[in-house]
């Protein structure tokens, strides 16, 4: 891969002046010890020159000082679950894990909000909170392992946003780090503050604006009951026509998820959650709230279902039955390497009422690619996740085939209205991809926050723009 | 009212963008005025031109089925409601002036009412935006998919920035539909802590309600809630807040009540209008000693976000001090204020924001970035 070509100190140079300037056990540099940080969720890989694991703010912002002076990228990273290569160090220099910095700093219950630092797990976080009847919202579906802030980084959602929104929606104060070192706090522990709202901002801005050093996030009441049912159809047009018929009717639930029989049956080999395996595609609806109105939407969304010629409808009767149905999803993408070796996750978003059509252009594209795909997603949010399917072992044509559908894919989404990505970032992954969704007075204008932010450019560089080296051959592809 | 040489008022995005880049070029001051209802936000300052977005309406796209509106920023809130009323939805945002506001003014001024911990504020709705900058350019930001992380999240840039980055020219927000069943409660305290902790059981409480509203009254303080959705949630919301009440509460039509509340903004003509967000438990503290200032008149307290307005009349020294003790109190307490509103004889000695916000670099920086001659809406920047 072509990385631009930056000056600065790189290499071991750089390993000795940071471990000279956090202490030894801070940095990490032998090729075997910086082996395991040149990947993450997605693709793409690159080593990085060296690895630091701040144990504080004040090591955050003396490692970015240094960088700033040296010219040394800085890229941060969470659990390295994300899928969009956020992570990766792609022009070099030092990746900073915040393995170290995991501590829940605060549990404010009369303030329903948590001060936690960016190391934090996700679902460590509401099992902490839970003794509290709080927890926090987003719900990745890697959420036993990935960081908040990663989540912060990309405005991660999941399954239950739905109802409640993304990270950005329940994040009201950050301590950040720029990346000439300086500590900046933004918000606090109240619902707004003054002036720009830097805080929305930077959230989803993928380590590309500065550093999280710490996030102050709203915690909600857990919901006193839930309704969560599964639902079997012939095949995808029907399930997703019933998602369509749910949102028109004015339901909200907090999650609707959907599954195709290619999935659902990788899951059921994986995790035994008891989907139908001869079903042509499954909706996981669930409903959350007072107890009083739920089993009225419940028997709404039922009707909503037989409506649409679903052959089966099961009802979780206890937690643990819940759980199960739960576990299907959640686990459905680590099922995946049951049937491909490799895949890529795209992640585009369109209106809700387009669903069925996109979802017939899915398989015609991977039809006519000759690559498989399986789906599994929030259909709710008209957020598609197609598996598209290859086998490096094959050579490098069905990779490519892999990456025309996905182009394929996007390009769809966005025409009908919608986005490159819903959850999982642009990253690597798919900054050359920008241009199809955003003009260049657009792109223009994001670029003005990147430079009010990190005028030297060093903060996870390559990421989220456009980058002439590598995105030369596509831009000549992109219609705009 | 400011002074103004020349109105204009665009027809279209990129009418607008070739304005504001002619002033720049001239390094002429422009003010962007919508239903100019909120006039009265930010310090004074002289402007060459008024820049009008009314003639830049109407409904651009509703997809009833995918919860979405898409409308032209100048239109008048009132025309967008009644628009989505007649598909059964509405926008759930309970703003300020919502007779003559417009939907650009709206997004600008941040301008919530008591609905957003059950809906979410503006900045939670709003999912697309198209902006038109001082470099001539009409950008667009979000889309209309309810969940879309592309690029960084420039919306959530112009929600609040009271036009001095670049002038909205339309938006796409996520509705709902219109709830089948209402009901509202009263209630009367003696004491300010029984009434803020009788709301914060309410807005914790699951059939989440609608509007959880403490005013200040001569002899006591008054809860007053709302609630909406199906029949059966409505009531059990109103059976809790009930119970959370207690023996003072009482069944009522509360809609025109807290209207009234609501448009406070719109009446504190005379003396200064204190608005401040609070953590939510610091609420009672802050309303007790607020009601306690010499000049106090009026509280309107939104106790399930913690954003609470105070009215302050009297001589304009105690006025003065009585506000920059408010906003100082709320500082002190974890939360932010700022001086939403005051007579024109107090507005050279009350600034707006009488501190410098939490991240004033970065706000500088923002905003030599998108308006580098520094043309739009002087005496509205923060900091």
């Amino acid at each position: 891969m072509a990385t631009a070509v930056r000056a600065g100190m790189r290499g071991t140079a750089l390993v000795r002046a940071l471990q000279e300037l956090l202490g030894a056990k801070k940095v990490l540099g032998t090729p075997e010890e910086l082996l395991i940080y040149e990947y993450d969720g997605a693709v793409d890989t690159a080593t990085p020159d060296a690895v630091a694991l701040p144990e504080s703010t004040a090591d955050v912002s003396a490692l970015a000082r240094f960088c700033y002076e040296h010219a040394v990228p800085i890229v941060p990273r969470g659990a390295g679950t994300g899928l969009s290569g956020g992570a990766i160090p792609v022009e070099g220099g030092v990746v900073v894990s915040f393995a170290r910095m995991a501590r829940i700093l605060e549990i404010d219950v009369p303030n329903l909000r948590a001060v936690v630092q960016p190391g934090v797990i996700n679902l460590h976080l509401s099992t902490a909170t839970a003794p509290h009847g709080l927890y926090f919202v987003p719900d990745p579906s890697s959420q036993k392992a990935c960081t908040l802030g990663g989540n912060v980084a990309e405005n991660s959602g999941g399954p239950h946003t739905l109802a409640y929104g993304v990270t950005t929606n329940h994040v009201t104060g950050l301590e950040l780090v720029l990346s000439d070192g300086t500590v900046v706090r933004l918000g606090g522990k109240a619902v707004e503050s003054e002036g720009y709202d830097l805080v929305g901002t930077f959230i989803g801005s993928e380590g590309t604006l500065g550093i999280v050093t710490e996030i102050t996030v709203k915690l909600t009441p857990l919901p006193e009951d839930k309704r969560t049912l599964m639902a079997a159809f012939p095949t995808m047009d029907e399930a997703s026509e019933t998602v369509s018929s749910i949102i028109a009717a004015g339901i909200v639930p907090s999650a609707i998820e959907m599954m195709d029989q290619l999935a659902t049956q990788a899951v059921e080999a994986s995790v035994s959650a008891g989907y139908p395996l001869d079903a042509g595609g499954i909706l996981l609806v669930e409903v959350d709230g007072a107890r009083d109105g739920l089993d009225d939407v419940r028997e709404k969304i039922e009707a909503i279902c037989r409506a649409h010629d679903a052959s089966t409808i099961r009802v979780a009767a206890t937690a643990l039955e819940r759980e199960r149905l739960w576990a299907g999803r959640k686990g459905a993408f680590a099922a995946m390497g049951r049937l491909s070796p490799d895949y890529y996750v795209q992640d585009g978003v369109i209106p809700r009422t387009r669903l069925p059509e996109i979802l017939r252009l899915v398989k015609e594209s991977g039809e006519r690619h000759g690559v498989r795909i399986a789906n599994v997603f929030h259909a709710g949010d008209g957020n598609i996740h197609p598996l598209i399917m290859f086998d490096l072992r094959n050579g490098p044509d069905e990779l490519e085939r892999a990456k025309e559908t996905s182009i394929e894919i996007l390009t769809a989404c966005v025409e009908a209205g919608g986005s490159l990505t819903g959850e999982h970032g642009v990253g690597m992954e798919k900054n050359c991809y920008m241009p199809l969704q955003f003009a260049p007075a657009d792109l223009a204008a994001m670029r003005r926050v990147k430079d009010a932010f990190d005028p030297a450019g060093l903060a996870n560089p390559g990421k989220v723009f456009p980058t002439p080296g590598r995105c030369r051959e596509f831009s000549l592809a992109a219609r705009r | 009212m400011r002074a103004t040489q020349d109105r204009v008022a665009p027809a279209d995005a990129g009418e607008c963008a070739a304005i504001l880049a002619q002033a720049g070029a001239e390094g002429r001051m422009v003010g962007i005025g919508g239903g100019l209802t909120k006039h009265y936000l930010g310090d004074a300052a002289s402007l060459d031109i008024e820049l009008r977005t009314t003639s830049i309406a109407g409904i651009v796209d509703h997809v009833p089925a995918d919860l979405t509106v898409t409308v032209a920023a100048g239109t008048r809130f009132a025309d967008l409601r009644a628009a989505l009323a007649r598909a059964g939805q509405f926008l759930p945002i309970d703003t300020p002036h919502a007779d003559d506001a417009t939907i650009g003014g709206v997004i600008a001024a941040n301008a919530n009412g008591f609905w957003r911990a059950r809906y979410g504020g503006v900045r939670d709705l709003l999912i697309g935006t198209r902006v038109a900058l001082t470099d001539g350019t009409v950008i667009r930001s979000g889309g209309r998919v309810v969940k879309n992380v592309a690029g960084y999240d420039l919306n959530k840039l112009f929600v609040g920035s009271f036009g001095t980055l670049g002038v909205i020219v339309e938006a796409t927000f996520k509705v709902l539909p219109i709830p089948a069943a209402e009901a509202g409660l009263i209630a009367r305290f003696g004491t300010v802590s029984d009434a803020f902790n009788a709301a914060a059981i309410i807005a914790r409480a699951p059939a989440r309600a609608e509007a959880v509203v403490v005013e200040r009254q001569p002899d006591g303080w008054d809860l007053v809630v709302s609630a909406r959705g199906d029949d059966k949630t409505v009531a059990r919301a109103v059976a809790d807040a009930r119970h959370a009440a207690g023996s003072s509460a009482e069944s009522a039509a509360v809609g025109d009540r807290l209207a009234l509340a609501r448009e406070l903004p719109a009446r504190a003509v005379e003396g200064a209008l204190v608005r401040v967000a609070l953590p939510l438990a610091s609420q009672t503290a802050f309303a007790e000693a607020a009601a306690r200032r010499d000049t106090f008149r009026e509280l309107v307290a939104d106790a399930s976000s913690a954003v609470h307005r105070v009215h302050l009349v009297g001589e304009d020294d105690a006025v003065a001090e009585d506000a920059a003790a408010l906003v100082a109190n709320a500082r002190a307490a974890g939360g932010t204020g700022r001086i939403e509103r005051r007579s024109e004889r107090l507005r050279e000695r009350l600034r707006t924001w009488p501190h410098a916000p939490l991240g004033e670099t970065l706000m500088r920086r923002l905003k030599t970035q998108f308006d580098p001659a520094g043309i739009l809406e002087p005496g509205r920047s923060p900091g």
